[in-house]
């Protein structure tokens, strides 16, 4: 029991540690979205206390100032999104120019020298030329190929020029009423932003707000949460594994336990002061494998640490918390005390008359459901403890119980059916049957518990290998790479069929149209108190709306129906996330503004989104009529291959108003993070397999006392020693081919169950389940049948007999 | 209501049990008194009820019909809790097969009653009860490290540590060879000589039966005599 709890700890604290270490580099990536680990907005200059206090809590600040201006190419005014950026940018990832459009890419540390700016792909005619910005003239010396806070609202972006903000006073483009976006942008360890953006959002001003990726990068976001639910979901069938173990030993030290407590209740001793004896050895027990646990977490997370730099090709950041020292403590606590306290105080109404006979210890139901209802609340408080999803908890918690208490069942009737399925002739078969149900109810359990611990493995394995490869199909190679977005709502049809006419794959085009939520069901948004930690930043927020009279590829509806083209009333269908966060239900009324105008319109579906696939995702679509008479531009995504790039060229050139957005870079990045989550699960299927193997060890410790006194009669009966030998290897066959059957089929259910309901991932049936079920459940159980045989038959009869 | 000298008194006691079969009785319609300070042997062959007898006067089991007494208390209807707090602190066991806890030493397996029990001291009284059963020198070593004899022996020093009024051993020469187990019955008895503790014990060996004031023999779970004290 003490080394059970020991590796639960050591796995909480390793897994706390290396996942909070993994969740920061993916944060830090994240940030690199941003360009910072926090940004903050605002269309006035910021106070300059904010650097002068962030400097004091150690962070790193940098400062851009953003407008949009007219720039003149061949005679053309043309509207340019101009940046400003001090020496410290980018806090976080890089930029990248080119001479050329084709040319090779150089990853750059500096930012455009005084004097001179770097300009949008999209502008490429002008490198080596001289451009005229308000008041001055620049030197175009590169063209910008990428930088890592392009930007949340990428479907209205104009081409990039990047200056030097030491520049900007010259320009005089920033003048009082002129469109500027100031960004102040923060980068240094979590524990002293987190610090600072508390400080922060109390000093903040009106106009002033926070970005992060929430609102930059909806795609980013739910892949960073999938790998998160991945990440938490392994860790809960590996505890899982590691709580098996616990029950399987607390059964084992309480039954050993008996007959000492019958003694001390036939001496008078009461049940309440047994119990506070037991505790108190409880505690002791779990102070130490605490400690020794928390070191053993503590010293893995090296090894772990030393495998995953190589493989993320950067070093893991350091956590400086004491969080996962604490739950991990925690977590040991409710699962020694779930899983072992029951049995213990069953233990302590063991009858005292059974120091006389051996009694059946009588199991009150009350009992029964003390055991059940303990580990009940210890495997949801430990699920709850660990896991962002409380639903997703729920579930693997019934999953759990599901196993739990069917799998004896079946497994015992499944031993009875074999046993009287024919007469008994064939003594080697009976007597082999009969030591699965012998001991009796005993072997059942440790058969059980396996068998969970099994099915926990092959989740893991389930989530590791079809899960993330159906996550990896959803990203195919052939999705769009690029966004042609700002297209005239005069030109999308004309943009339509000139890609359809040069066999350019580009999706519909949508019109669009940006609004801003301001009352639900007539109730001002700002008067709303919502439960979400991300509803208030979605309102403050202004989104992309547009009208479609078909779903788009990959929305779900989930609830209510599809946009009726017919129905003139105007109709909302209102992506899931946004649905949740901002408590929406069918029937409610939103009302958005959509530049001086005022929509009302009725949320009439809930569909869910795949964000990660690339395509034009909405969180509201509107019907037709809806959006009519409005300023709309259109958008549309394409897949253009090297062949197309010319026809992509002539395309710009007859529409010049459109703006090309390349997400080639994005799309990589999350692609990164999917292979990212599976190495990191390579490392938790490991842990796993490491407490599956305390759970053998304790499944056969449980039943060798038993075995030794057995075969020490047979021997001595002149029982050969091979024939009970083969027999007892034979036994430990039959119960891995048992278990590996059932194991497969609930791994299989529970698979379905995450993957459709948890993961919106498409789930495929897995043959390989059932055999790697079948055959390392056969193996391992035979070899552990070998080993327990040896060591029985290593004991003296004599000496078993004499005890 | 029992008598105030009455250590022990079974009215009319039955147990029986619900087997397939219909109901088997086990002990049958038994009436005994056990006064304090005297040594009753029960005896009967194997099967005839006797260490269910012995349950039952000790309060482990409860009676089917009838009424058992122990220190003028009636245990019929009381919980196993309540007759639990009943023995405490007044009753000793010798076993048969000693119950000892493994893995802990000879100290600390007369010692853990008396823990429990909340006894003051509880240290020096195990010493000193160890002394007296002659396993001094033996205090700390674990008890698997022990002859039979010796076992038997820190299961009689466990028993007497509590200093109980009465001393229920059931068969506790039963694993022992003849000389072991004369010198563990001269010491049972020696030890109930000098505390005046109430013995009750279940045997078959003809030296042990002997050495009682009283014999009663069980026959089928049927008392056949030595009923009265």
């Amino acid at each position: 029991m003490f080394v059970a709890t020991v590796i639960t700890v050591g796995i909480v604290t390793s897994s706390q540690l290396v996942t909070e270490r993994i969740g920061l580099l993916l944060d830090r990536q994240a940030s690199e979205l941003l360009a910072a680990d926090m940004v903050i907005v605002s269309s006035a200059e910021f106070d300059p206390a904010y650097r002068q206090a962030a400097r004091q809590r150690g962070l790193q600040v940098s400062s851009s100032v953003s407008l949009r201006t007219a720039i003149f190419v061949d005679d053309d005014p043309r509207l340019v999104e101009l940046k400003a950026v001090d020496d410290a940018y980018p806090l976080r990832g890089r930029l990248e120019r080119a001479r050329e459009v084709a040319g090779e890419r150089s990853v750059s540390s500096e930012i455009p020298a005084r004097g001179e700016v770097w300009v949008d792909t999209k502008l490429a005619q002008l490198v080596d030329q001289s451009l005229s910005l308000g008041e001055t003239s620049f030197d175009t010396r590169w063209l910008l190929t990428f930088e890592p806070d392009r930007g949340g609202a990428i479907f209205n972006l104009a081409p990039r020029v990047l200056m030097n903000i030491a520049d900007m006073p010259a320009t005089g483009l920033v003048v009082p009423g002129s469109r500027v976006r100031y960004r102040m942008m923060f980068a240094g360890e979590q524990g002293d932003i987190n610090r600072f953006k508390i400080w922060l959002t109390e000093n903040l001003k009106p106009g002033e707000e926070v970005q992060d990726l929430e609102n930059a990068r909806p795609e980013m976001r739910q892949a960073l949460e999938r790998t998160r639910k991945f990440f938490a979901l392994a860790i809960v069938l590996t505890l899982v594994i590691a709580m098996a173990a616990i029950a399987i030993t607390a059964r084992y030290t309480a039954s050993r336990e008996a007959p000492k407590v019958a003694m001390l209740r036939a001496f008078g001793i009461s049940q309440k002061n047994l119990f506070r004896y037991y505790l108190k050895q409880l505690g002791g027990l779990w102070i130490a494998a605490t400690i020794a646990g928390i070191a053993v977490g503590w010293v893995t997370q090296f090894p772990l640490q030393w495998a995953l730099d190589g493989w993320f090709g950067r070093t893991l950041p350091q956590v400086y918390s004491l969080k996962p020292y604490f739950f991990a403590g925690l977590v040991g606590l409710l699962a020694l005390a779930g899983f072992s306290l029951p049995y213990l105080i069953n233990a302590t109404a063991t009858p005292p008359m059974q120091v006389l006979r051996t009694a059946v210890n009588r199991r009150s139901w009350l009992r029964g459901l003390l055991i059940t209802g303990s580990a009940v609340v210890a495997i949801f408080g430990v699920l709850v403890l660990l896991m962002q999803s409380s639903m997703l908890a729920v579930a693997t918690l019934a999953m759990v119980l599901v196993c739990a208490f069917a799998l004896p069942l079946i497994l015992g009737w499944m031993v009875k059916l074999l046993l009287f399925s024919s007469q008994r002739r064939f003594w080697l078969r009976q007597y082999l049957l009969s030591r699965l149900q012998a001991s009796s109810r005993g072997a059942i359990y440790v058969m059980s518990g396996f068998s969970l611990v099994l099915i926990a493995i092959l989740l893991i394995a389930v989530v590791k290998d079809e899960l993330l490869g159906s996550w990896q199909e959803q990203l195919p190679e052939d999705i769009p790479n690029y966004f042609l977005i700002n297209i005239r709502s005069d030109d999308i049809a004309a943009v339509g069929a000139y890609m359809q006419q040069h066999g350019i794959e580009a999706s519909t085009p949508y019109a669009l149209a940006r609004a801003r939520l301001t009352q639900i069901n007539s109730i001002d948004v700002d008067e709303i108190d919502f439960l979400h930690p991300r509803a208030d930043n979605m309102v403050r927020h202004t989104f992309n709306i547009t009208h479609a009279s078909e779903i788009p590829d990959q929305n779900e509806i989930v609830a209510g129906e599809w946009l009726d083209p017919d129905d003139p009333r105007g109709q909302l269908s209102v992506e899931q996330g946004m649905a949740d966060r901002l408590e929406l239900e069918i029937g409610d009324e939103l009302t958005l503004t959509v530049g001086s105008k005022t929509l009302r319109a009725a949320v009439t579906s809930i569909r869910t989104v795949v964000w990660e696939n690339f395509k034009p995702n909405f969180y509201l679509i509107a019907n037709p009529g809806l959006l009519a008479d409005l300023p709309q531009t259109g958008l549309l995504s394409a897949l253009i291959e090297e062949q197309n790039k010319a026809d992509l060229r002539r395309l710009l050139q007859r529409f010049p108003s459109i703006t090309l957005l390349d997400i080639t870079e994005l799309m990589a990045r999350v692609r990164n993070i999917v292979d990212k989550a599976s190495v990191a699960l390579q490392f938790f299927f490991l842990f796993a397999l490491a407490s599956a193997l305390i759970v053998l060890l304790a499944a056969i410790q449980t039943g060798r006392h038993e075995r030794e006194i057995e075969s020490a009669l047979l021997r001595a009966l002149s029982a050969h020693t091979n024939q009970l030998y083969r027999v007892h290897v034979l036994e430990f066959t039959l119960m891995g081919a048992l278990i590996g059957f059932f194991s497969a089929c609930f791994a299989t259910v529970a698979a379905w169950l995450i993957s459709v309901q948890f993961f919106n991932i498409e789930f495929h049936f897995s043959a390989s389940v059932w055999a790697y079920s079948l055959l390392s459940s056969c193996l391992v159980l035979t070899i552990a049948g070998i080993m327990v045989s040896r060591r029985v038959y290593n004991v003296s009869p004599m000496k078993i007999l004499r005890s | 209501m029992a008598e105030d000298n009455l250590c022990i008194a079974l009215n009319q006691v039955g147990k029986f049990v619900d087997t397939p079969d219909g109901k088997l009785d086990i002990v049958n319609n038994i009436s005994l008194d056990v006064k304090y300070q005297e040594a009753v042997v029960i005896k009967g062959a194997s099967g005839s009820g006797k260490t269910t007898l012995l349950g039952l006067m000790a309060g482990l089991d409860q009676a089917s019909a009838g009424e058992v007494f122990l220190f003028g208390e009636n245990l019929a209807g009381k919980s196993e809790e309540q007759r639990s707090a009943i023995r405490s602190g007044r009753v000793g066991f010798v076993f048969q097969s000693f119950h000892l806890v493994q893995g802990a030493t000879a100290i600390q397996n007369v010692m853990l009653p008396l823990e429990l029990s909340g006894v003051d001291g509880a240290h020096d009284q195990a010493q000193q009860s160890l002394h007296q059963v002659g396993l001094e020198s033996k205090t700390d070593t674990l008890v698997e490290h022990l002859s039979g004899g010796e076992q038997q022996r820190v299961a009689i020093a466990r028993a007497f540590a509590v200093k109980p009024r009465v001393l229920f051993a059931d068969e506790p020469t039963g694993n022992l060879d003849a000389t072991t187990g004369r010198q563990i019955a001269d010491l049972m008895f020696h030890l109930r000589d000098q505390s005046g503790t109430t013995l009750v014990l279940v045997t078959h060996e003809g030296e042990l039966l002997e050495r009682g004031d009283r014999q009663i023999l069980i026959e089928s779970g049927r008392l056949l005599n030595g009923a009265a004290a």
